[in-house]
């Protein structure tokens, strides 16, 4: 008797945990949340754009201000029109295929 | 492919991500609303009160979260210490209406339905029995990790889930066979 007490008790204890339908809880707990703090993700970029910037100018003065954008476009304008549009085209295939595989890495963490 | 809790709680932690906390709560509202249901003795809407504090303070405190426990027995640690906090307001704190309890403990209910009878069982058990029964027998939680949520030593646990159970075969004794 006691065993078949026992059993009552656990199968009616697992049974009393019915899921609770969530019925707008979840939104309402969303409502009331604080607003969410300067993520580290935030102050990650901060970082990175400060450090760009920093660097950038760092990377303009040691170079005699510049001249090695100057000697570029001097290079630049000595090439023949169809190097030139190989060039931009293929800037401009990597850039999409880069684009194309960050949106699509993003996608496949999406939550559910 | 669904995302695990981890995951979810480090895009909280690292991007401040509230839609990943979201999916946290959906996941969790029902186990953290249940054993506050069984804490306050079935007042759903107290109960659904309590739960809401839980996770609005376990956002606020995320950062203490530190995976020596998962995240759901997180959760009822915090469940049970907002339920210890609303109940010292309501000075119903554990063990001051333990005579009553025991006085309205009713072994011979006379509803017929079993489970109603088992709920009614339940609620009269003192508090720090029904809440280890609860966390054990009904959410599945091990002894130790009931311990955790508790805070009290391993072998209170087991003794309060022992002499729960207990309780509750003699209270529930009309319904063997």
């Amino acid at each position: 008797m006691n065993d078949s007490l026992d059993n009552l008790l656990d199968t009616q204890l697992r049974e009393e945990t019915a899921y609770i339908d969530d019925a707008g809880f979840t939104a309402r707990v969303m409502k009331q949340l604080p607003r969410r703090p300067f993520a580290l993700s935030m102050q990650r970029n901060f970082i990175i754009f400060v450090a760009t910037i920093v660097s950038v100018v760092i990377a303009y003065f040691a170079s005699g201000e510049g001249m090695f954008v100057h000697d570029a476009f001097a290079r630049a304008a000595t090439l023949q029109p169809l190097q030139l549009l190989l060039i931009i085209c293929a800037c401009g295939t990597v850039m999409t295929v880069a684009g194309l595989w960050a949106a699509l890495t993003r996608a496949r963490d999406s939550i559910g | 492919m669904e995302l695990t809790d981890a995951d979810l709680l480090a895009r909280v932690l690292v991007d401040g991500d509230q839609h990943a906390f979201g999916e946290l709560v959906r996941r969790h509202q029902s186990p953290v609303r249940g054993l506050l249901r069984q804490l306050v003795r079935a007042d759903v809407q107290l109960a659904d009160d309590l739960a809401q504090e839980t996770f609005i303070r376990a956002y606020k405190h995320i950062r203490s979260f530190r995976n020596e426990a998962k995240f759901s027995t997180w959760l009822y640690r915090i469940a049970y210490n907002v339920f210890r906090e609303n109940a010292r307001k309501r000075k119903e704190l554990v063990g001051i209406d333990e005579e009553r309890l025991q006085a309205e403990a009713d072994p011979h209910t006379t509803d017929p339905a079993l489970r109603h009878d088992l709920m009614n069982a339940l609620a009269n058990l003192p508090l720090h029995e029904r809440t280890a029964v609860t966390l054990c027998c009904q959410n599945g939680l091990s002894h130790d990790e009931a311990a955790h949520v508790l805070d009290i030593p391993l072998g209170t646990v087991k003794t309060n889930v022992l002499r729960g159970r207990e309780k509750l075969k003699k209270m529930l004794a009309g319904w063997a066979t």
